[in-house]
């Protein structure tokens, strides 16, 4: 669904990305991990081209993202994205912000924009906030909504850049709870996290980057009780001996 | 203090006031349409067109408006650019325009940069999270950043509206019959140097009070409207 190939970012003569290879099958929950600085929010934004990448090529279901003349806003219409502050739109009701998009980028009209909408909205428990003001919402009710405006636009991948990291330790089951039944729902996601006990029950295959490259990939169990690269070994002794 | 030429002089004020209010409302409209205009010229990707405004932005706030004012004043004619003499202004019609026209491309300079400013302040995150949900960027900037960048762009606009009421007294050295001017023309008629410039700082002090004050009753409407 999304090929990755030599896919290199770099910020002046900062390489920050270095010849990135990577499959993305359709219905795999790929889980990220690795230290601060490694390059992973940078390779999630390069795959909707929020980042520019230097070289290399994106081709996701076909197309190729990265060419001169691909039409990147049908592209992002597929690539939901949900971000560790949230980014919900202050000035708009919760409804608004789900139904902006399919409104004016899909051209629905208002009223199954907002069915979807409420739908979405029970669907994370949320169906009784459809009123309120983004700052009316607690940090993880936030990101929940955040969650349901991207899926408003019906993607067919969702990409994850640590959303729960902004979050008050009692927050983060509920947010992860909804990206685990979207998982069991079948949605190919993408998710930049530190929480290993996610990566470790609903992720598919994780990939460890460090130092713009991935190390080490594998299945979860794989990774976690064997990891055959040192610096795998080295990072995850370090954030497991933190989870208690 | 003696203000007993007030009865024989006030016609003066009230017309002094008129022009400068004339001055400042139309400096204040072509004044935003520039500076909307050069601010679209600073976002555009156009090095050009980027080019052209900042040099703009950065040459009208460096250097005095009285000197823009001369520039302009003895400028335009020299360019060609000679306006009408039209009935309703006396002879006065070339000097307001020459005047308007200074003031307007000056606060254009200033409107400018308070629109990018309010537009900066909006959180980079939000043009993100609309361009990550398939919005083009000028569709994002439409529905997204504008309404939040508003908020904080409509109070400098009040304070541009004030700032430009006071320095429209400037226009007095092209010979309009603005407020300040009058005032001078009264204080040279009845040899009182003091007492026609403090009704002339009256009134252009109950001109700047109430733009502010029906600003923040505006500001106060925006906040409780939109609880951010
Ligand atoms: N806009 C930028 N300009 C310059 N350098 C940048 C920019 N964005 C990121 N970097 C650098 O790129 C490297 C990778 O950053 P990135 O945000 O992708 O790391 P990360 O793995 O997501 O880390 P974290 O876990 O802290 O979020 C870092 O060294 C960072 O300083
Ligand atoms: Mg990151």
């Amino acid at each position: 669904m999304i090929e990755v190939k030599n896919l290199n970012k770099d910020y002046g003569n900062l390489s920050v990305l270095k010849d990135i290879n990577v499959n993305i099958e359709k219905g795999e929950v790929v889980v990220i991990i690795g230290p601060s600085g490694a390059g992973k929010s940078t390779f999630l934004r390069c795959l909707n081209l929020l980042e520019t990448p230097t070289s290399g090529e994106i081709i996701f279901e076909g197309k190729n993202v990265t060419k001169k003349g691909t039409d990147i806003n049908k592209i992002r219409e597929k690539m939901g994205m949900v971000f560790q502050q949230f980014n919900l739109f202050p000035n708009m009701k919760v409804m608004d912000n789900i139904t902006l998009a399919p409104i004016k980028v899909k051209g629905q009209d208002e009223n199954s924009a907002k069915e979807t909408a409420h739908r979405l909205l029970k669907k994370i428990g949320l169906e009784d906030k459809s009123d309120a003001y983004p700052n009316q919402l607690s940090g993880g009710q936030k990101q929940r909504i955040a969650i349901a405006r991207a899926l408003a636009m019906s993607p067919d991948v969702m990409l994850f850049d640590e959303p729960t990291s902004a979050l008050d330790p009692e927050m983060v089951g509920e947010v992860l709870n909804v990206m685990k039944e979207l998982a069991g729902e079948g949605m190919t996601m993408v998710v930049v996290t530190h929480e290993m006990g996610f990566a470790r029950e609903v992720g598919s295959r994780i990939l460890f980057m460090d130092d713009g490259k991935i190390v080490e990939e594998g299945k979860p169990k794989d990774i976690f009780s064997n990891p055959k690269n040192p610096r795998t070994k080295d990072f995850l002794s370090k954030v497991l001996s933190n989870d208690f | 203090m003696n203000f007993d030429f007030l009865p024989k002089y006030y016609m003066l004020f009230l017309d002094g006031t008129k022009y400068t209010i004339l001055i400042a409302v139309f400096a204040v409209l072509f004044g935003i349409l520039l500076g909307i205009l050069f601010s679209l010229m600073r976002l555009s990707k156009v090095k050009v067109l980027n080019c052209i405004a900042t040099v703009y932005i950065e040459f009208v706030r460096g250097t005095p408006l009285l000197v823009q004012l001369y520039i302009i004043y003895f400028g335009l004619p020299k360019l060609g650019i000679n306006f009408p003499e039209i009935e309703a202004f006396g002879s006065s019609f070339p000097d307001v325009m020459a005047g308007i026209i200074a003031m307007s491309l000056n606060s254009g300079a200033y409107v400018a940069e308070i629109i990018r400013s309010g537009i900066q302040s909006v959180d980079k995150g939000q043009m993100e999270a609309a361009r990550s949900l398939g919005m083009g960027s000028s569709m994002a900037m439409r529905y997204v950043v504008l309404p939040q960048a508003i908020r904080n762009i409509l109070p400098a606009l009040g304070n541009e509206f004030v700032t430009i009421i006071k320095d429209s007294s400037i226009t007095s050295v092209i010979g309009i019959h603005e407020l300040m001017y009058n005032a001078d023309t009264v204080r040279g008629n009845t040899f009182r140097p003091f007492e026609p410039l403090i009704i002339a700082a009256l009134i252009y002090f109950v001109l700047t009070f109430t733009v502010s004050s029906l600003l923040h009753k505006f500001e106060r409407r925006l906040s409780l409207s939109d609880r951010g």
